[in-house]
Formats: C-alpha cells, sequence, structure tokens
C-alpha cells in the first residue's frame, strides 16, 4: 500500500523520487508532446474550485462514514446514548455490521435443534414421529468437507438464533420478526422432513405432515483433557408448542 | 506554519494526481469476486433453499422483513422463479467479468446489485464473511480497481497505441452497455420498483450519469480541463474509498480483539478449544483435537490471537511489523478456512487484509502470474498483449 510505502520514504522529503512510483498518467506518453501534465495544476481557477468542492465532500464523506461505522460498531456510550438514532440512520440497513466474532466468549455450548411431526397416513390414520436430530445430520454433512454448504452450516442455527431473539420464555412472538421467525422455523423443519428418508419410510411415502413439533437440546461442550474444570453433561430442553403445517406446504409446495 | 501548509499542499497533491494503491485495490477486487464466485458456483445446487422465492425463508417472508428494513434486492421485483435464474446467473456473471476487470466500473456496480440482493434477500443466511462481502461490494464501485490487471488496462493500452498512431477510436461496446443498463434504470425507476431506502438506488443513478458524462467529455469537450478535472475528482473518490476500505479491515480487527479481551475463556486461554468442538464448526474432529492437545498451545494461540488482532491497526504504522502481523493473519485465515469449515468467511477476510500487502510484493505476484500464464500453452492463437508491462498501464475509464 502506497500509504505504507510511504513510511520508510516520508523521511526523506515530499520530493524523494525513491519511491517505486505506481503507474500514473505521466509515465504514458502524452497524446500530443508538449502539453501540460494532467493535475489540478493543469487546471484553471474555475476548475480547480470544482476539485476543491469535491475533496471537500468526500473528506466530510469519509470521516462522517468511518465515524458512524466506528459509533456502530462500538459498546453502547455516551454518544451513542445521545445520538443512537443518527447512527442508526446512517448504518441500517446496507452498512450493518456484527464483528463480535467468537466474542466475548466462544459458543461454549453445542445447540441441537430436534423436531418430530404428525402425520397422517394415505389410510387417514394419525401418527407421530420420533425425534430427527437436524443439527447432527448437519453436522454429519459438514465432516471432511472443505467446503460446507451456509445450508449446513448458518440455515438452521441461525434460525434458531433468529428464534430465540424474537420469542420470551413463554414461547411468545415479539413483534412482526417474531411472526416471520416462527413461520420460517416451521418451513425449514417440514423441507428437512420432506428430504428425510428416514420420515418417508415411516410415513409409507405417501405421509401428509400435518403439524410439527421442534425442541433444542443443549450440551456443553465437555472441558478440555487439560484442564480441571468440571461441568454438568446433562443436557436440557427447550420444547415448542405444536405448530400446524398449512396445507400447501405440507404437499411439498416448497421447492 | 510553512511546513504545515506545504504537508498539506503535498497531501493534496497526493490524492489528486493519482489513484493511490493501484496493485492493492486490484487484488481486492480479484479477492472479493473471486470469493462471490466460488461462493455461488459452491451453492448452486443449494441456491432455491438458500435464496429462492419458494425456499424456507419464502418470497412473502421476505418480503414483509425488507418492507420493514428497506433493503435493497432486485429478488423482491418478482416471484417467479425465471426471475429469480436470471438473477443468479447474472450474479454469478458480473463477478467473473469484475475478477477479469472487464467494463470494470459498470461490473463492480452490477456486482454490488447481486450481492446485496441475494444476501438481503435471505438474510438469515449468511454469516461473517457475507457480511464483509456486503460492505466492499459497496465500496468497490468507488474504486478505480482495475489499473492493473484487467482487461480494461489491457484494452487502454491498446488504444493508447493506436491512438499513438493517429488513429481514432471507436468503442461500441460502452455506450450499448450504458444504453441498456439505462433502459432498465429508466424501467425499473417508472415501475415504482425502486421502494425502500434510497442509498443504493440513488448510487445506481450517480454512477450511470456519471459514465454518460464521462464519456461525453471524453467525446466532446472542447478543451483538456473538463477531462482532467473528472480525472482527478475519479481519483479523490478512488482516495476516499480505499481509506474507507483500509479502516474497515482495522475497524473489523479491532472490534473482534477489544470484545474478545472481555471474555472470560479468552482471559483463561482456552477459547480456541470451543469452537473447535463445536458440532458446526469441526469438519475434522480428529484434526481438532490434535491441535487442542496441549493446553499451553491453546493458550498460545489464543493468546495471539487477541494480541495480533488488537494490535494489528497499531502497526500500520511501521512498514515491517505491518507485513509480519499481516503475514501472521493471512496464515491464522487459511488454517480457518481448514479447521472450523470457513473457507469463504476465511477467502473474504484474505481478500480484506491484501488491502494491506506491499507494493513490491504484489508486482512479484504479478510477475510470476503473468510468467506462468505465458508459459501454458496456448489455444485459438491469441497472441500475448504487446509490451512486457503492458497489463500495467492506467486504465483511462472512470
Amino acid at each position: 500500500m502506497d500509504a505504507y510505502d510511504e513510511g520508510s520514504n516520508a523521511r526523506h522529503g515530499p520530493d524523494a523520487p525513491s519511491r517505486p512510483t505506481p503507474p500514473t498518467r505521466q509515465d504514458v506518453p502524452v497524446d500530443r508532446p508538449g502539453e501540460p501534465r494532467t493535475g489540478i495544476a493543469a487546471l484553471s481557477l474555475r476548475y480547480q474550485v470544482g476539485v476543491a468542492l469535491a475533496l471537500a465532500v468526500v473528506a466530510i464523506g469519509v470521516c462522517v462514514h468511518l465515524g458512524m461505522t466506528f459509533l456502530h460498531v462500538a459498546p453502547a456510550n455516551t454518544v451513542t446514548r445521545a445520538h443512537g438514532d443518527a447512527v442508526d440512520d446512517w448504518i441500517y440497513p446496507e452498512f450493518e455490521q456484527n464483528w463480535k466474532l467468537f466474542a466475548p466468549n466462544p459458543l461454549q455450548q453445542n445447540i441441537s435443534i430436534q423436531v418430530r411431526a404428525g402425520v397422517r397416513g394415505p389410510d387417514g390414520m394419525t401418527s407421530v414421529t420420533g425425534w430427527y436430530d437436524l443439527s447432527a445430520e448437519d453436522g454429519r454433512a459438514i465432516d471432511g468437507n472443505l467446503l460446507p454448504s451456509h445450508t449446513q452450516q448458518n440455515e438452521l442455527r441461525r434460525a434458531w438464533d433468529f428464534y430465540v431473539a424474537t420469542h420470551d420464555g413463554e414461547n411468545r412472538p415479539v413483534g412482526l420478526r417474531g411472526a416471520l421467525s416462527e413461520s420460517y422455523l416451521r418451513r425449514i423443519m417440514v423441507l428437512r422432513l420432506h428430504d428425510d428418508d428416514a420420515v418417508r419410510a415411516a410415513t409409507g411415502g405417501a405421509g401428509v405432515i400435518e403439524r410439527v413439533q421442534v425442541r433444542s437440546r443443549t450440551s456443553n461442550v465437555p472441558p478440555p483433557e487439560w484442564s480441571r474444570e468440571k461441568v454438568s453433561m446433562t443436557p436440557s430442553y427447550r420444547e415448542l408448542p405444536w405448530w400446524r403445517v398449512p396445507q400447501d406446504e405440507a404437499e411439498g409446495g416448497m421447492r | 506554519m510553512n511546513r504545515l501548509s506545504l504537508a498539506v499542499s503535498g497531501a493534496i497533491a497526493r490524492v489528486t494526481e493519482a489513484a493511490l494503491g493501484p496493485y492493492q485495490t486490484a487484488v481486492v477486487r480479484i479477492g472479493f469476486s473471486a470469493t462471490w464466485l466460488l461462493f455461488l458456483l459452491r451453492e448452486l445446487p443449494h441456491r432455491h433453499e438458500l435464496y429462492g422465492p419458494d425456499g424456507p425463508w419464502s418470497f412473502d417472508l421476505a418480503q414483509q422483513l425488507v418492507g420493514s428494513n428497506g433493503s435493497f434486492t432486485v429478488l423482491m421485483w418478482s416471484d417467479g422463479r425465471v426471475w429469480f435464474e436470471i438473477v443468479y446467473a447474472l450474479a454469478v456473471l458480473s463477478s467473473a467479468l469484475l475478477m477479469l476487470g472487464w467494463r470494470t466500473r459498470t461490473m463492480s456496480v452490477l456486482f454490488m446489485v447481486g450481492v446485496l440482493s441475494l444476501q438481503n434477500r435471505s438474510v438469515f443466511m449468511g454469516d461473517g464473511g457475507d457480511n464483509v462481502l456486503h460492505l466492499m461490494s459497496i465500496y468497490l464501485v468507488f474504486t478505480r480497481c482495475a489499473q492493473v490487471w484487467s482487461l480494461d488496462a489491457g484494452r487502454a493500452a491498446r488504444e493508447r497505441a493506436v491512438r499513438a498512431r493517429g488513429e481514432r477510436v471507436t468503442d461500441r461496446t460502452g455506450p450499448v452497455l450504458w444504453g441498456v443498463l439505462g433502459l432498465v434504470l429508466v424501467a425499473v425507476t417508472l415501475a415504482g420498483r425502486m421502494q425502500g431506502d434510497g442509498l443504493i438506488p440513488a448510487l445506481l443513478w450517480t454512477v450511470w450519469v456519471v459514465l454518460g458524462v464521462w464519456w461525453l467529455v471524453g467525446r466532446r469537450a472542447r478543451t483538456r480541463e473538463p477531462r482532467i478535472m473528472l480525472d482527478v475528482v475519479a481519483n479523490i473518490v478512488h482516495n476516499g474509498a480505499l481509506l474507507v476500505i483500509m479502516a474497515e479491515a482495522c475497524l473489523i480487527y479491532a472490534t473482534a480483539g477489544w470484545y474478545k479481551i472481555q471474555g472470560s475463556r479468552w482471559q483463561d486461554g482456552t477459547a480456541v478449544y470451543y469452537p473447535l468442538h463445536l458440532e458446526c464448526f469441526s469438519p475434522w474432529p480428529g484434526l481438532a483435537d490434535l491441535l487442542s492437545a496441549s493446553g499451553t498451545m491453546v493458550m498460545l494461540v489464543t493468546y495471539g490471537t487477541v494480541l495480533v488482532q488488537v494490535a494489528f491497526p497499531f502497526t500500520l504504522f511501521n512498514r515491517r511489523v505491518k507485513n509480519v502481523l499481516l503475514a501472521v493473519m493471512m496464515t491464522e485465515h487459511a488454517v480457518i478456512a481448514v479447521v472450523l469449515g470457513l473457507p469463504f468467511f476465511s477467502l473474504a477476510m484474505i481478500a480484506a487484509d491484501a488491502v494491506f500487502l506491499p507494493t513490491g510484493f504484489l508486482r512479484r505476484l504479478g510477475d510470476r502470474a503473468a510468467r506462468a500464464r505465458d508459459r501454458l500453452p496456448r489455444r485459438g492463437g491469441r497472441a500475448p498483449v504487446p509490451g512486457q508491462r503492458a497489463h500495467e498501464s492506467p486504465e483511462t475509464t472512470p
């Protein structure tokens, strides 16, 4: 980066020619010789004012954008408490960002999303399937995989995070996003159940999924062998209520 | 006082006379477009599940969310399957052409439209890598990132050679591309599809108008001054965007580092152990066990990670230390790509890091790549671009 290349050259003064110059228009044979070279020096005052204006606009734009981005990623503070709305107005929707990668603490629990379905068979009889561990399926799909897909790594995990973030402890949705997250999770479940050979075998391939129930199984990652820490290895469950599956979804309206 | 004014005028001269970091911006362009291209190709079999109208995040759900946050996505213009396939194909095509540097400014805009459209359509599919790409796709639009290592640079060199012989250069592709995209813009705006937040539509219109003005000034202006002014303004905008890209990379590391310092697991030196043992981040359980077999090693890596992330922005003041840390971080990301199964996140981060690579290194890399290319048996009998350094001439397009 030139900005750094300057580091070793700056002490020679601004005119030092030693820097390996990036290709600029000066290196290029000019169309007609004898003409003044490019740059603001070649411009009359009118155009120089234009350049100065552009310079000011860009400088201000860059400073404001970086300042807003900084305030967006910084913890809540005096300035964001007073001007949080202005920061949000600038950042959302396209400059949203979150860089708390594995921070402040990495996740220390495996959260498995499991699902079972109420199925009506071709004979009209209804039955309930066993629990399917979809996260474990994803985990197996990722094993030995150099290029895991977002569908295996992010889809279920983030859908569950979305659900948890938009529901209270009693599984009541909070706002529009709560309702969206419920539909989303349900649709993932139906899609995955349709894809699952085991489910198809259980329903004879002709069953219709009438309702689904989701639960999460949270278990601590066992502490490293070399640590003397002890954590409970008993998993905890969060069971959501049964959800009715709309008919068009159940008939494989997806994909 | 005199020294201050000298410094200021020196700085102004630097940011106006050239688009700085031609190699760095080119490598960032190639890095991000390649990342997105490879990602799109990888997800080809899953594209409907991820972004399609009938995927689990259905058109209806997406419409409700986009309606509430106003983000930009052309996929909300229609719930048709054909439209989806067209957008996906255009996203693939534009990233490939941006990588090659063909009509780079236009392709960077289409690349941004592709990235934003797919990502904003299904926000809950992405991770940190998508987030970096999202931001950088917008910033890249403002840069002159095809000054080297691009088809545009080669074309500019050929055009200069033609002009030097006193002949006229006529470009038909540019005006046609501009005209078609203008028609699309007008149609979409008149149809009222540009809803939501006004930022991206305004950006699309601005670039389109500027490209038109650029072409007009290049052909019709009676003096050279308007052309020089446009060139200078393009340099200023480029340099501003380059600064933003570099600052963004610093913000990423600073945020990641400073928040880690507050975590108990990063303090007690066991943090790195945990992601290695999460189901969704452990494609190679045996390797993960091997890497975390020694508590001391895990602690060294844990502390080292925090140290490097927190320190990086400050090392920019010292070229040598910066380069060492850059090498460390790129290596760590390459390891993360395999060990945590995050190849596209890692590629995106490496592409962002690349903006800090030293010019000398990049030139050597470019020369080596050029030599490797020349050694390849040529099919189709296309002659190599004349002139050893022809590919390094600056572009004359915006």
